[in-house]
């Protein structure tokens, strides 16, 4: 046994996003409102800096800011820009059509364009600044149990080999105990992922429904695209029976957000997102505006789209789910920053309350849910409870679904209107192409790479800024990877070396004529898609060792 | 041993250099920053070296508020305290004026070791460490890859080049540049966070500054001397085509 | 008069200071070199024969094996003595170990690893790379002359350097060392590696750099190594890691060699590793990531997976 250090706190948050900080600074807040024996509160955040793996479009609805920091303005909060224009547009091939009126969901007057990594970083000043600990670097690897009570966390042992040897700084794992652990780790939380199948929380939920958004940051000549600006695309270069679409966010002095959401619950294994975005940028409207400008970074991160009936419980003894962590998410308005920040504030209510009274248990951090149904996130999310789900059904049926349930408030005649994850969706390379089976190695739509306006992955995985020490066992783990070179070549066609857009997958030559797989670990940006989308579910994403990952400076 | 260890912010490598409007530096105001790698090493030096012999480590970084990041970083890995020479002018500054500050705000203290890194991952003058020993008045060895501390001497293996490498003695008190990898680093502790938060910053205002030795005129990205012929294609067309090249036109095979 | 101040050990003269005197002869005036330490003679005879004015040499019992106080004060005095308009070296680990020294007790301006120098209009502003050769600088050195510049290897060519007709004059320089200044006291050097590979004699080279990804993959650049004919080399990150040793490092820390083909697997190209080979007459750079700066010096370049390229390279050779 390591000698394992350990770590007592009353309340222990999961991951420093926008969840995580708002959890961390309301409870600072209730702390100073309510006096008394100060809480120990700590943060855990897997990247080395606070806000380094954070990544969004985005516009923010700063209803929830304005009761967390009043005065964000004087704070100083980095907010890039008020939203001024709003367009939506269709695009096919070679034209676009603009909607007449930007549907009510999509209108953004009063929201603010923002760079996530800046805003979160700007939370973790006011967080420290409170006197509450962020421990950045450090990765939570296990949910610590006593019986079905959470009891805290397990950080990543540091100083492993390649192959599993302990190195000569090697450092245990440290177990922090907490009274309540607020897990905000994201979409498709390695801890959550956990504790939900442990403790059957998903139990007459539907399952998530994912999507993967893929985002540059370019510099365009300045005046090109007005300050403030807020696009969305539908359409191409997807097929109505795809789901997603583009945004595009001009932020002043010429930095504008590009990128691409694809639903990951398509059927065709040879589906490409990384390809899917390239032929966006190629559309003549996109390239002209992106003609002549520098992109000069890159990420890529999964959402959780599933929306309401989706979110499983989100509290038990010792333990509270905030964020996208649990799919607080509204997909029909691409925004849920304001909702994980709320989630996060109520977690951080109902655990400083509970821990106060000395009572950790289910039944009384049920006050957390019951905080979020009688909120507007409810209001917010109860009524497009389906929307995702429909667009199942297609394009078309999906905006004759959400169209009418601006209506009907999301009446559907089977609520939940039934969905299948995502991984069951993808259907079998002969079913999908009728026997006219395509090569697995090669696109199907390929798009030219310029490496101007289009990049290969590789390119782009260099501009995440991406760092992982490479001497660490891979951190993806594949349970049986004899099925990638045998069913799923013949099956599926290998969809990780497509749907991963990091190129971490690699099919390569075996040296016996076959294929074997290859993980580039060092290449992950943390995107979570692999974990999501393997139609076998053979892979776990579990967290490198702390540190690594992308650096998402100004994104 | 009472040891001072200089250390820099730097921008990460990873960080994709953009160069500011007037084109004299690069534009840092979105980059992110991480303690030059070679200071790391020296730092790490300089733990070990207290574990062994007892004493105290001081980091002392010059700059803008901002490298309050690397100095909590050192503390965190288990420097005492610190000493935070409060400048934005500093970070970008000529190795004389650094020095300077650097030897104005440690002289008062008698420090047995100096350690610096071998050279800085931006500016590069590799000249800090070495001037600051001549302003404090201490002999000095550059490029080292192992130190034994004696009762009032050190003795230091320097690197030379093409693998060759020397041993050295001198008298302390003394100052080192270190080279990276002379060490494996640690990692920094949860305890070693927390108790980083109680661990003295201790601020100071360089009084005036040194005559800046040089100016940079401009900055830019390296104009290509050669003309680069990119081969591309499956990778058995790009051999073939290299390989033509390389028999034809280079006449090297 | 711009004074050169040459390198040796043990006699033998670094060929950085053949490089030194080509950029000092490329500035219109009139040159002399200084050698110092133990062996300086033989070394002093050697650049003799470049087309400088004198050759000095400066030795005494306290100078015999390099520290950086005997030479800080050699060459405090030297230069007080000559009053040279400038004062040029090779930018060499010896270098970098007392220069910086020297012009802090000159109190006199020190640019180091320059990569050019251009003199218009009475202004001279030198060329060097910061952000680890990422980025060049144009820099001015300011302050009373002379200035000081060390000269980054490789940047200079040696093939330069005039001749003179004659060879120069060697000529003792009347500079004393009190064996009290120098505190440092150094032992004789030594090889680490067990067995030397003198890669600066090879005609071509393989070098691997992190791309390699891992020892085991060793192997197929020792292939390619071997269908080319070529010695194998890596950069630092790999020697580092003990996968090859250190005598086959090429850069700033390693070996500097001019072979007649560089082949870089895998190797991004920092500046590290570029001062050592950038010197190679034709250059092949086979990496991963197109924006990697060693396309930037490569003759022929092909961006991708050397995983895939070097076997097909290495059936293409054996065709």
């Amino acid at each position: 046994m390591p000698n394992r250090e350990t770590l007592d706190v009353d309340v222990l948050i999961v991951g420093g996003g926008p969840a995580g900080m708002s959890a961390a600074l309301r409870l600072a807040q209730l702390q100073q409102e309510k006096g008394g024996e100060p809480l120990a509160i700590a943060v855990l955040e897997k990247a080395r800096e606070v806000g380094a793996h954070m990544l969004s479009g985005a516009v923010l609805d700063p209803s929830t800011l304005r009761r967390l920091v009043p005065d964000f303005v004087a704070k100083g909060a980095p907010l890039a820009s008020k939203v001024h224009h709003d367009r939506v547009y269709f695009l096919t091939r070679s034209s676009k059509l603009r909607f007449p009126i930007t549907p009510p969901p999509l209108q953004n007057h009063g929201n603010y364009i923002i760079s996530l990594n800046r805003f979160v970083k700007w939370l973790g000043g006011l967080v420290e600044a409170a006197g509450v600990d962020i421990f950045t670097g450090f990765s939570a690897v296990e949910v610590l149990y006593d019986g079905e009570r959470v009891i805290g966390v397990r950080t990543g042992d540091r100083g492993i080999g390649k192959h599993g040897e302990k190195r000569s700084t090697f450092e245990a794992g440290v177990d922090i105990h907490a009274k309540v652990t607020i897990l905000t780790d994201g979409v498709r939380g390695n801890l959550t992922k956990a504790v939900v199948r442990r403790l059957a929380l998903d139990a007459g939920k539907l399952p998530q429904l994912y999507a993967i958004g893929i985002k540059e940051l370019w510099e365009i000549p300045s005046g090109r695209l007005p300050v403030g600006t807020v696009i969305h695309t539908m359409g191409y270069p997807l097929r109505m029976e795809e789901f997603g679409g583009a945004f595009i966010y001009a932020m002043p002095d010429g930095l504008t957000s590009v990128g691409f959401v694809s639903g990951l619950d398509y059927r065709d294994p040879m589906f490409d997102p990384h390809i899917t975005f390239q032929h966006f940028k190629r559309h003549p409207f996109v390239a002209s505006l992106l003609q002549g400008a520098q992109m000069v970074r890159y990420g890529a991160k999964a959402l959780p789209e599933g929306g309401w009936h989706t979110i499983p419980r989100t509290h038990a003894d010792g333990l509270l789910i905030a964020g996208d962590a649990a799919g607080f998410m509204n997909s029909m308005r691409l925004k849920g920053i304001h909702l994980a920040m709320r989630t996060g504030m109520f977690a951080a209510e109902s655990a400083f309350e509970a821990v106060r009274a000395n009572d950790v248990s289910s039944a009384r951090l049920k006050s957390y849910a019951e905080a979020i149904d009688a909120s507007e996130v409810r209001r917010e999310l109860y009524p497009v409870r389906n929307v995702h789900q429909s667009f199942s059904h297609g394009l078309l049926a999906g905006v004759a679904y959400s169209g009418l349930s601006l209506i009907t408030g999301g009446w559907w005649h089977r609520d939940p209107m039934p969905a299948h994850a995502g991984y069951q969706r993808i259907a079998k390379l002969d079913a999908y192409y009728d026997g006219h089976r395509p090569d697995p190695d090669a696109p199907v739509r390929p798009a030219k790479v310029d490496r101007q306006l289009t990049f290969d992955r590789l390119t782009n995985v260099h501009y995440s800024g991406t760092r992982h020490p490479e001497d660490q066992p891979s951190h993806l783990i594949v349970h049986d990877a004899d099925v990638c070179r045998t069913r799923c070549r013949s099956e599926y066609g290998n969809p990780c070396t497509r749907f991963c857009p990091a190129n971490v997958y690699e099919m390569v030559d075996a040296g016996d004529g076959t294929k074997k797989l290859q993980i580039n670990a060092s290449n992950c940006v943390h995107c979570k898609t692999c974990d999501i989308m393997d139609p076998y579910q053979l892979i776990d994403w579990v967290p490198p060792e702390g540190g690594g990952g992308p650096q998402y400076e100004g994104m | 041993m009472k040891i001072a260890v200089c250390i820099k912010q730097v921008v990460t490598r990873e960080w994709q250099l953009r160069v500011n409007e007037a084109k004299t530096w690069i534009r840092d105001r979105d980059a992110s920053f991480e303690l030059n790698e070679p200071d790391a090493y020296a730092l790490e030096e300089a733990l070990r070296l207290k574990e062994k012999h007892t004493g105290e480590v001081v980091v002392v970084s010059a700059g803008p508020a901002r490298v309050s990041q690397v100095i909590r970083e050192a503390l965190a890995r288990g420097a005492d305290r610190a000493i935070h020479i409060e400048s934005d002018t500093l970070a970008t500054a000529d190795a004389v004026s650094v020095a300077d500050a650097i030897a104005s705000a440690i002289r008062d203290e008698t420090f047995d070791l100096v350690l610096t890194g071998l050279q800085s991952d931006d500016q590069g003058f590799g000249q800090v460490g070495v001037i600051l020993a001549e302003k404090l008045g201490m002999p000095h060895a550059t490029i080292i890859m192992e130190v034994q501390a004696q009762d009032s001497s050190l003795r230091v293996k320097r690197e030379l080049e093409g693998g060759w490498f020397q041993w050295m003695t001198l008298p302390m008190p003394a100052l080192l540049t270190i080279q990276s990898g002379i060490n494996q680093l640690r990692y920094a502790t949860l305890k070693g966070i927390m108790a980083a938060k109680k661990k003295e910053i201790r601020k100071v205002t360089p009084s005036q500054s040194a005559d800046s030795t040089q100016r940079i005129l401009n900055v830019h990205f390296p104009q290509k001397a050669k003309q680069t012929q990119m081969v591309s294609g499956s990778p058995a067309d790009a051999s073939r085509e290299l390989v033509k090249h390389l028999r034809e036109n280079a006449r090297v095979i | 008069m711009i004074l050169v101040v040459g390198e040796q050990r043990g006699g033998k003269l670094n060929r950085a200071t053949w490089e030194a005197v080509a950029a000092a002869q490329s500035l219109g005036d009139t040159v002399k070199v200084v050698v110092l330490g133990g062996g300086a003679d033989a070394a002093a005879r050697e650049i003799a024969a470049a087309e400088v004015t004198e050759v000095a040499v400066v030795d005494a019992p306290a100078l015999a094996d390099y520290t950086a106080d005997g030479y800080v004060t050699a060459l405090a005095s030297l230069i007080e003595q000559q009053a040279p308009s400038l004062v040029l070296f090779p930018h060499t680990y010896q270098t970098r170990d007392f220069v910086p020294a020297l012009a802090t007790r000159l109190g006199r301006a020190l640019v180091t690893d320059v990569t050019a120098i251009n003199r218009a209009e009475g202004r001279t502003v030198y060329s060097r790379p910061v952000f680890q050769g990422k980025l060049g600088a144009e820099v001015e050195a300011l302050g009373p002359t002379p200035h000081l510049v060390t000269l980054q290897i490789g940047a200079f060519r040696a093939d330069a350097a005039r001749r003179g007709a004659a060879a120069a004059a060697v000529t003792a320089a009347a500079v004393s060392v009190d064996a009290g200044a120098v505190r440092q006291k150094p032992e004789a050097p030594f090889q680490e590696a067990r067995q030397a590979v003198d890669l600066s004699q090879a005609e071509r080279i393989v070098a691997v750099g992190r791309g390699i990804k891992g020892q085991e993959h060793l192997k197929i650049a020792e292939e390619l190594a071997k269908a080319l004919g070529a010695e194998l080399a890596a950069s630092r990150p790999i020697c580092d890691a003990g996968w090859l040793p250190m005598d086959r490092q090429i850069g700033s820390s390693g070996q500097t060699v001019a072979p007649k083909l560089y082949v870089a697997l895998g190797i991004s190209g920092a500046i590290q590793h570029l001062v050592g080979m950038k010197g190679s007459r034709t250059i092949v750079a086979i990496n991963k990531d197109p924006e990697a700066p060693i396309f930037e010096i490569a003759d022929y370049g092909i961006a991708g997976d050397l995983f895939e390229i070097v076997p097909a390279l290495i059936a293409e050779l054996n065709k």
